[in-house]
């Protein structure tokens, strides 16, 4: 399993809580933690174009730069990032605003309600993982 | 007296050239000129005895006799008639008098005259002159009536016009020919017998105005007696002629009643009139602006820049001005404006003030007519409504806002309680990921309990402003006691902390408002200091002319990025630094606080500079908080 994956959040518990869920339903072997989005920025821009995380858990409220700004600082790369990095918000508001905000980013490829459970983990490695079975119907 | 006594018609019956005859009311032939016999080609005796009807053409018989009739009545009537021959009809001219004798119509007196040959220019014009009086006396609407004067003080109607009758609903035949005194009623006949008597003695006109009761109502009129005298100068005759003045009396009356209105209103209202003489740069005023205002009475009219200088100084270009430029610039007639003016006692009142321009016909102003209301009452209330809507518009967001961190921070430690709870199931006992995960739910869960002492914190804080009393605090004592608290922190980093507060400076408040200010803003500085230079925290609190107060805690501690940052400072579980730990509800109970006494407070920090926050209280914008 090499799908590169961002994890996104300044709550400390809530980034270990995630990872370890991960592992339990083996989804990567290469989880990158980042306590802020600034920091997560910057290394996805550094990085080259190839090494893009496949997926990104971003949590909304952070100190400095929120779940919404990273977005927006992604923006200028949008058509880059389309369709190799999927995106998905996940955050412990039940805020319906929340939601209907996250549909106007195309970057962003759904929303989950912490804490993340194991159909969610699933059903995410069903959509990016090509391969035969059933899961490929609904990709 | 018989009717040749009669003395008005015996020099005409004597005559030789005047055609008369003297006929009784019913048109009998009494007596005959010697003019007329010859007229006639008939002697005198043959005439007398005759109605005048049997004499003339037939066919003049049934036109005649109530012309005879009306003459008999008191009118004076002319006609164009025949007379009989020899030798042949001719036409005449004729005119029928009524022939007064003692205090009635005796008779009518008939004066003829022919269209043929024998026409005397003398009684031509006489006829003439006859006509046209008798048509101007019956046109025109004054009063019109002659008075013989008699002996003892008796006036005798002679003669009397038709708005005579019209006006005063007496018919004429009954007056013509009566005595004063049976006319007129008391209490007007002591006073009109005076007033002829007077006109009598010196021989000159009289004028007075009188009301009387007639059968077509009460009539107010200005009567002109004129005496007419003889060739010996005594007076023997009065010509009266009464104006009648009740039309002009009724408008008068409307008018005073109307005015009089006027007045009553002016002393009802509560408004100032005013009246603006433009040419003369002068406002009269009415009664309620002293009454609104308190100036006294020193001059009124007084100049239109007494008014002008009462006026707030800076409204007065808009005010002052715009008025001017209105009624010298402009064809407009309504002015209306809100201002501040100052009354007599010195305090300010909100005036709403609105004023009608009259002009001339080329425009220029002449006068304004106005009035200045007070509506300081209202505009107080509606700076308490918007106040107060501000304020519950500014409560309703916060608690919106409040509602909103609340549950997002609630859930995120119950969301993570809820992971680590299903994690534990599925890892093996006793594992690292287990014991961590353990060691983690128990964070959470204090995490969820730290939240809700939070919003039991913040939920008692707004409670108790619902019974909250302003008492005046003295602001360097709780600064001091605020400050102790905090200084086992402050020498534990090697920091100062100077503070310049007047010990005499009160701030209307609440005590333990203040002392959580202070303990926050410490705190916060304290924590958020810079690690390249030794802290340095300073309080300080001035009070300006106007008696608000500005306290000011500034550090040079690390600072933030206040563009960043934005509206969210002050807000509850807001950070801004990554790396410290904080609740985010310190600035939150500070600017609670803040307002809740009435404040503002603000910030401006720079990053790697420090922070400035200043509290700042009007003097009276305690006041103007609604309880």
């Amino acid at each position: 399993m090499g799908m590169k994956t961002y994890l996104i959040d300044d709550d400390q518990l809530a980034v270990y809580l995630t990872e370890q869920l991960l592992r339990a339903e083996d989804f990567s072997n290469s989880i990158h933690t980042f306590g802020s989005a600034r920091e997560a920025l910057n290394t996805l821009l550094g990085e080259g174009q190839e090494a893009a995380p496949q997926v990104v858990f971003l949590d909304l409220n952070m100190p400095l730069m929120n779940g919404w700004q990273f977005l927006d600082a992604l923006h200028p790369y949008k058509a880059h990032l389309l369709g190799r990095c999927f995106i998905y918000i996940l955050t412990s508001s039940l805020a319906l605003a929340d939601l209907e905000k996250s549909r106007q980013y195309d970057l962003v490829a759904g929303l989950i309600h912490k804490p993340i459970d194991s159909g969610e983990i699933r059903a995410i490695q069903s959509r990016l993982l090509p391969g035969p079975g059933p899961a490929a119907l609904w990709a | 007296m018989s009717l040749s006594e009669c003395p008005s018609s015996n020099h005409l019956l004597t005559s030789k050239t005047e055609a008369v005859l003297v006929l009784s009311s019913e048109g009998e032939i009494r007596q005959v000129s010697p003019a007329l016999t010859r007229l006639l080609s008939q002697p005198a005796d043959t005439l007398l005895g005759r109605y005048l009807t049997d004499v003339l053409p037939p066919a003049e018989e049934e036109r005649v006799r109530p012309l005879v009739a009306r003459a008999a009545a008191g009118e004076v009537v002319c006609y164009q008639g025949l007379l009989p021959g020899p030798p042949q009809l001719s036409e005449c001219q004729v005119a029928l008098l009524p022939l007064l004798t003692d205090n009635r119509i005796a008779g009518v007196y008939a004066l003829v005259c022919s269209r043929g040959g024998g026409l005397r220019p003398a009684d031509q014009a006489l006829l003439v002159r006859e006509q046209q009086l008798s048509v101007i006396f019956d046109s025109i609407t004054d009063i019109t009536f002659v008075l013989d004067v008699e002996p003892e003080g008796r006036y005798r109607f002679t003669f009397a016009n038709r708005a005579f009758q019209k006006t005063t609903g007496l018919r004429l035949e009954k007056v013509i020919g009566s005595y004063v005194h049976d006319i007129i009623p008391e209490p007007s006949l002591s006073l009109v017998l005076r007033k002829y008597e007077k006109a009598v003695r010196t021989c000159q006109p009289v004028i007075w105005q009188e009301t009387s009761d007639y059968p077509t109502g009460q009539l107010t009129g200005e009567v002109t007696i004129t005496p007419v005298l003889d060739e010996a100068g005594e007076c023997r005759q009065l010509v009266g002629i009464v104006h009648d003045l009740t039309r002009q009396k009724k408008i008068e009356e409307d008018l005073r009643l109307s005015n009089e209105r006027f007045q009553y209103a002016i002393k009802a209202t509560t408004d100032a009139l005013y009246d603006w003489d433009v040419a003369a740069d002068t406002l009269y005023w009415g009664e309620g602006y002293e009454m609104l205002f308190g100036y006294g009475p020193q001059e009124n009219p007084e100049p239109f820049s007494q008014w002008a200088e009462h006026v707030l100084p800076a409204e007065k270009q808009r005010v002052v001005g715009g008025l001017r430029y209105m009624a010298y610039e402009t064809t407009d007639w309504h002015w209306q404006e809100e201002y501040r003016f100052r009354r007599a006692d010195g305090s300010w009142a909100w005036v709403y003030d609105r004023g009608y321009i009259l002009r001339d016909e080329h425009g220029r102003p002449v006068r304004m007519i106005g009035a200045m209301q007070d509506i300081s009452e209202r505009r107080e209330a509606q700076e308490r409504q918007r106040l107060m809507s501000e304020r519950l518009f500014r409560q309703n967001s916060d608690l919106q806002q409040f509602t909103y961190i609340v549950s997002h921070n609630l859930r995120a430690p119950l969301a993570n309680a809820l992971g680590f709870a299903d994690l534990l199931a599925r890892v093996a006992p006793g594992s690292d990921v287990f014991t961590t995960s353990l060691q983690n739910l128990h964070t959470s869960l204090r995490q969820l309990d730290g939240v809700l002492t939070d919003v039991n914190t913040v939920l008692s804080v707004r409670d108790q402003q619902g019974g909250y009393r302003a008492e005046p605090v003295a602001l360097a004592a709780v600064c001091g006691q605020a400050l102790q608290g905090v200084l086992p922190l402050l020498k534990a980093c090697g920091g100062e902390l100077r503070y310049e507060i007047p010990e005499d400076l009160r701030l209307p408040g609440k005590r333990a408002y203040f002392h959580s200010i202070f303990h926050n803003l410490v705190s916060n500085a304290i924590k958020y200091r810079s690690d390249e230079r030794p802290l340095l925290i300073e309080v300080e609190a001035t009070t300006d002319a106007d008696g608000a107060t500005t306290i000011r805690v500034r550090d040079n501690g690390r600072g933030f990025d206040l563009a960043a940052a934005g509206d969210a400072v002050f807000q509850l579980y807001q950070r801004f630094h990554s790396d410290k730990k904080g609740r985010g509800i310190g600035l939150f109970l500070v600017k609670t606080h803040v307002e809740s006494m009435g404040g503002r407070v603000s910030v401006e920090s720079r990053e790697g500079a420090g922070t400035q926050f200043m509290l700042y209280f009007s003097s009276h914008g305690h006041e103007n908080v609604p309880d």
